[in-house]
């Protein structure tokens, strides 16, 4: 039974298991769906926004955070880790940038914040972090990145992903999905996004929060209209297919 | 030395003088030695412990004329998760009378000793075109020197030839004790238990040694077991604390067995959907 093997970080159970590491990526499936794609010329992060309490500033509840000017992440789990993760991966950024005079590279910081996850799974008091994070962002070849870690500190570099509640889901979905044309232009990489997210977001487009990065350009994160925009393209875009396929049942 | 309850006065190795209880009490000691004020404040809590039934008029009158209240399906539900999906799947038709409801004042009642706490009371529902089914919610805490008491007098009040008990409860996953890793992905699920009279196939496997059931399901199916009524109990383990859509939705099995004798509402109205679950969303920041 589980019991005698969860009580310390450092203790392994007799069949292999690093229980709280494994506990600690059940806290992630608590968060809100997260979903990266990397495009030909933009990656895309698209999460799931979370109800914010009427009182709340809403501004202040946000899943998707820039690490640097060409790199940022999206995260799902405990909000308290999100920002210790985060607050520590600026300050490489930029310690990097000082110290060597370039940019990071988005598999450099991905490490770095991979590198700090482990280091509290194989020490004694500490937890592990109970988050992971999707990081995107271009490298100064211009070479579109998308990579994911998780509490265990591994990483991997992806062509589209998610995490989070219902990531399963969503990564099922992008497996059918993801094809070149599906990818061609920015825009088909926005709404292959909000359609990943649409299969598992319940209200549709007004809970959706999407953010890209192109290349040479800063983090933008789009407008609610805009999305609203693009969730209407894709719903007629379903009709139509709906419409053509009933056709060709009639025919 | 000794006194008459079975104390003994040690003295410890430090000189310390310690007050210990000796289990060589005298057979001819007091068996009590309660002064009246000590009984008197024994007396008022169990009065004020105690459960009581509030019924409506005509149901009261009814019982008083000796006459039991005829039931064919009685559905229980204990938690919170029971009571909203019974809500929001059932009662949400309207064809339901509130017929009665229990109260039972413990150390975890929030109302003040003497107003009636509406919400948190166990309501009993009787169905408008099929009296013969009630439906009852406990999203309350019953204590448990209140629960054989609770069973006792709900029963006592239906008669039992060819009663069938349904109970749905809700319990954490965390007190789901297996062999097996199990991975997050399995909860939530549902486990049953039933009395040898119970005669039907469960919508769901037994539930396993060495877990159990406790509280009022519990109860009910110990009474049930006694009396010789069919009873099933059907026990949700869930990882969320509040209630929750994923988790209702595990009852449903539940429900299209009952579907004979139960108008059944399977896809219940948004609204009345986020009326229940919306409550814990918001409240918690822990996780985005």
């Amino acid at each position: 039974m589980a019991a005698r093997y969860d009580r310390a970080i450092t203790v392994f159970s007799p069949d292999g298991h690093l229980f709280q590491v494994e506990y600690a990526q059940e806290a992630v499936k608590k968060g809100s769906t997260a979903v990266g794609i990397r495009g030909k010329d933009i990656v895309v992060l698209g999460v799931e926004k979370k109800s914010v309490a009427k009182l709340q500033e809403e501004r202040t509840v946000r899943k998707i955070c820039a690490l640097d000017e060409h790199v940022c992440m999206a995260f799902a789990g405990l909000t308290a880790d999100a920002r210790i993760v985060i607050n520590r991966a600026r300050v490489e950024c930029q310690s990097h940038r000082l110290t060597v005079e370039d940019p990071v590279t988005v598999e450099y910081i991905t490490r770095y914040i991979a590198t700090l996850k482990q280091r509290y799974t194989q020490s004694n008091g500490r937890r592990p972090f109970g988050i992971s994070a999707l990081i995107v962002g271009f490298d100064y070849d211009g070479t579109p990145r998308l990579y994911q870690t998780d509490p265990s500190g591994t990483y991997h570099a992806w062509k589209a992903n998610a995490i989070g509640r219902s990531a399963k889901t969503v990564r099922e979905f992008l497996e059918k999905n993801y094809t070149e044309e599906a990818i061609a232009g920015d825009n088909e990489a926005i709404k292959l996004a909000i359609k990943a997210l649409l299969e598992v977001v319940q209200s549709g487009g007004k809970n959706i929060e999407l953010a890209v990065i192109r290349r040479n350009q800063p983090l933008k994160i789009l407008e609610s209209k805009e999305i609203e925009t693009l969730v209407t393209e894709i719903e007629k875009e379903k009709e139509e297919e709906a419409e053509k396929k009933k056709q060709k049942k009639s025919t | 030395m000794f006194n008459n309850l079975g104390t003994t006065i040690m003295a410890t190795f430090f000189g310390e003088v310690l007050s210990v209880y000796s289990r060589a009490v005298e057979e001819d000691d007091d068996e009590l030695d309660e002064n009246e004020e000590d009984e008197q404040i024994r007396r008022e809590l169990e009065e004020k412990r105690e459960v009581h039934l509030h019924w409506s008029p005509e149901v009261s009158e009814s019982l008083k004329s000796g006459n039991k209240l005829q039931c064919s399906n009685f559905v229980l539900a204990v938690g919170q998760n029971a009571s909203s999906f019974l809500s929001v799947h059932i009662l949400s038709t309207a064809n339901w009378d509130t017929i009665g409801r229990a109260s039972a004042w413990n150390e975890r009642s929030r109302a003040v000793t003497g107003q009636s706490c509406e919400e948190s009371a166990c309501v009993f529902y009787r169905h408008k075109d099929n009296p013969t089914v009630l439906i009852c919610q406990v999203s309350c805490y019953v204590a448990e020197d209140q629960l054989f008491q609770w069973t006792e007098k709900v029963f006592d009040c239906l008669q039992h030839r060819e009663l069938n008990v349904t109970v749905l409860s809700d319990t954490s996953v965390a007190d789901y004790k297996t062999a097996d890793y199990l991975g997050g992905s399995s909860a939530p699920f549902l486990r049953s238990l039933h009395t040898s009279a119970f005669g039907d196939q469960p919508v769901c496997q037994s539930l396993e040694q060495p877990n159990i059931v406790t509280g009022l399901p519990a109860a009910v199916l110990n009474h049930c077991q006694v009396h010789r009524i069919a009873a099933v109990v059907y026990q949700c383990y869930s990882d969320v604390i509040g209630p929750d859509s994923v988790t209702m939705e595990t009852y449903k099995p539940v429900l299209t067995k009952l579907g004979r004798s139960i108008q059944l509402d399977l896809s219940p109205s948004t609204d009345a959907l986020r009326k229940f679950v919306r409550t814990t969303d918001l409240q918690s920041n822990l996780y985005i």
